[in-house]
């Protein structure tokens, strides 16, 4: 099978899957898509699924299901019922496995055992003290695994009962059965809520929704262990994607909304600014409940766009004026009212707020339009909407596209910091010199220390900056905790805000010290503020600081990389001396004589 | 019997030809304890019926479950 084909392959099983979800339309397609090894290392994602009972059918329809999404997926299944053996024999096939991301699911049945079925045989004392052992012995598996891997952990919490021999009195026994797994469950959400490694899969949550006497079929259960019904297996998996979609840093960051018949009902050039249908009555409620979904996600750090078909001055009047409109103009990064195509318009929106194809999600009720996006830009996630605009909150609301693994503050200013960013670009195409433009928008850079509110972040910032980014060194939150230690780095962050808004912390400068030489090791900035010349600023910093130190050499480092092409002249442009060149590395030297002033328009506050 | 024959061969993965009453997990490889569930749940859909846990344990080949289809009130004679 040539490339070509297998995408061919990988586009009708996707379309194949929208029809027939069924667990049996996995295993058929499973076949068809194995003969082909994307062995690329990004690509490549290790699933190690650990389980108490059967898990047929787990990995077939995750590997389909990764392979859909471009990955290239390899598998390890714990043996039937050797959950704990595997876990706790640190030469087991797991620990050889090396897994990004390993799946435990134990019933509460084999934790509680026969406890679970006569609790009331015990003392409420000694059920207080069962929850505490299965505590215990929980966390020490998870440890055993977070220590042995460097895997993301995703542990399944625990089902509730669906009655009790006690039946409405349950919940008057003191530490009942009922209360005991709910504070078992809660246990781990609190011993785990900072841990960036382990998660607690809401697995109970995922049984009610879809209905716990509907999701399990007993008699498969009793004649071969297994727990959900073959048909919600691609549903389960469907949650642990939610999952390893942002470890392989597939999430999706900027929604794109149609106006008429998504956002409101009807269609504002023909039924009139009255004539629409969004407010407290139905059908309008349904539209004014999906907007505050949207909403919610914005305030979450989702950036917002709008593509629609429309007279601009229809539109915007709706969304300026109308009084149940949820979303604002404010809340808009991008705003694509107009007659073109709707893929034409997306790729704009795209190239405007400087984010790639495939961060973007579309919403449009109209069919033509989602094919056409989806047919010009695969890249796009263009969203199976239903008919009904009752569903469209609903549907949104399950999308796992959004998730990501850690929440930073930048995070969740980034829809407003965007929507910023248009008044500026606005305003920056009424004022006519870039000198000017500068000096008007009152820059204020605040240069501070790293300490932990701002660890997280720089760690972050790492990890994703690649274009104006002069060595591309990755580091994790330990590796900056460490230099913020040592007393030979020096190590701070930059806080970029202008008079629309503040972009956050964008910037990050790492030093190493030996004696009278400082070497930048990482000077980077995120590319929402370039273009400012904040750079400059910071650098000026750097130069004030070495000077006061009494440094004799100041040297900057540069690793050419295919993306960091921005910050290739950054040195040279500041009179750094090309010294040294080896492969793509590049050492620049400064003249500590030489005069280097902050740009008169920037305010710096230090905090240093 | 076409419906049977099509779901038989969509599990099973085997030719629609090849099923005969007398097809078991004995003649066909990717008959395994697996399938032979998925078998069960894809007729109970296909037919809205449900089968027991003891016609579960009883299906040793096609027959048999032409057998537990025909008492469930399904028509299972060739056309």
């Amino acid at each position: 099978m040539t490339e070509n084909e297998y995408i061919k392959k990988i586009k009708r099983a996707k379309e194949e899957l929208i029809l027939n979800d069924s667990l049996v339309n996995y295993l058929k397609l499973y076949k068809g898509l194995q003969d082909i090894n994307l062995n690329v290392e990004e690509k490549k994602i290790k699933i190690a699924v650990i389980g108490d009972s059967t898990l047929d059918g787990v990995k077939e329809v995750l590997n389909v299901k990764c392979r859909i999404l471009g990955l290239y997926p390899l598998f390890y299944i714990a043996p039937y019922g050797q959950y704990a053996q595997v876990i706790l024999n640190e030469n087991s096939a797991l620990y050889e496995f090396k897994p990004d991301i390993t799946i435990v699911w134990i019933n509460v049945d084999t934790v509680f055992s026969e406890n679970f079925y006569l609790p009331y045989r015990l003392s409420s004392k000694n059920r207080k003290k069962l929850v505490e052992d299965c505590f215990k012995n929980i966390t020490l598996l998870l440890k055993k695994i977070s220590e042995g891997t460097d895997s993301k952990v995703i542990l399944h919490n625990f089902q509730m009962p669906i009655s009790s021999s006690m039946g409405i009195l349950e919940n008057k026994q003191e530490y009942g059965l009922v209360e005991s797994i709910n504070n078992l469950n809660n246990k781990l959400i609190k011993n785990y809520q900072t841990d960036n490694q382990v998660f607690i899969f809401d697995f109970e949550g995922f049984t009610s929704r879809y209905g716990k006497e509907n999701v399990t079929d007993l008699k498969l259960r009793f004649s071969a262990d297994m727990r959900l019904k073959p048909d919600f297996i691609p549903k389960l998996c469907d949650e642990y994607l939610g999952y390893i979609k942002p470890i392989k840093s597939l999430n999706k960051k900027c929604l794109v909304l149609d106006l008429d018949n998504t956002l409101w009902g009807g269609v504002v050039g023909e039924d009139g600014f009255e004539g629409i249908k969004l407010g407290p009555k139905s059908p309008g409620n349904a539209f004014v409940e999906f907007q505050k979904v949207i909403l919610s996600l914005y305030e979450r750090g989702i950036i917002l766009a709008i593509n629609s078909k429309n007279n601009p001055d229809d539109a915007l009047k709706v969304i300026k004026e109308h009084p149940y409109m949820v979303l604002k103009e404010k809340h808009f990064a991008a705003i694509k009212i107009n007659w073109n195509d709707k893929a034409s318009n997306m790729a704009e929106i795209a190239n405007e707020l400087n984010i790639n194809l495939d961060s973007l999600v579309f919403i449009d009720d109209d069919r033509t339009n989602r094919a056409l996006v989806r047919e010009m830009l695969p890249q796009v996630l263009t969203l199976e909407i239903p008919d009904d605009p009752a569903l469209y909150a609903q549907t949104l609301q399950k999308l796992n596209d959004f998730n990501i693994l850690q929440l930073t503050e930048e995070d969740i200013k980034r829809g407003e910091m965007y929507a910023q960013q248009r008044k500026r670009t606005e305003f920056q195409k009424i004022s006519l010199d870039l000198k000017d433009f500068l000096k008007n928008l009152n820059l204020k850079v605040t240069l501070s220390k790293a300490d932990k509110f701002n660890i997280p972040r720089i760690s972050q910032l790492t990890q994703k900056t690649n274009q104006f980014n002069m060595t591309t060194k990755r580091y994790l939150e330990e590796d900056i905790t460490k230099f913020s230690e040592n007393k030979n780095s020096l190590i701070f962050s930059a806080q970029v805000e202008d008079r629309f808004g503040d972009y956050g912390l964008t910037g990050a400068v790492i030093i190493r010290k030996d004696k009278e030489t400082w070497v930048i090791d990482t000077f980077l900035l995120s590319c929402r503020v370039l273009g400012k010349e904040v750079e400059k600023a910071i650098l000026a910093f750097v130069i004030e600081q070495a000077r006061k130190d009494g440094v004799k050499r100041l040297v900057g480092e540069f690793i050419s990389t295919k993306k960091n092409t921005p910050a290739k002249d950054f040195y040279k442009d500041n009179k750094f001396k090309l010294a040294n060149k080896v492969n793509e590395k590049e050492e620049w030297v400064f003249n500590m004589d030489t005069k280097h002033d902050y740009p008169d328009y920037i305010k710096i506050n230090l905090r240093v | 019997m076409n419906k049977i024959k099509s779901i038989l061969a969509n599990v099973l993965q085997i030719d629609e030809n090849s099923i005969r009453d007398e097809t078991s997990p004995e003649n066909v490889e990717s008959w395994d304890s697996f399938n032979a569930l998925l078998l069960i749940s894809e007729f109970e859909k296909a037919f809205n019926i449900h089968f027991d846990i003891n016609e579960v344990m009883s299906v040793k080949c096609v027959k048999d479950i032409k057998m537990i289809l025909k008492k469930h009130g399904v028509e299972t004679e060739d056309e």
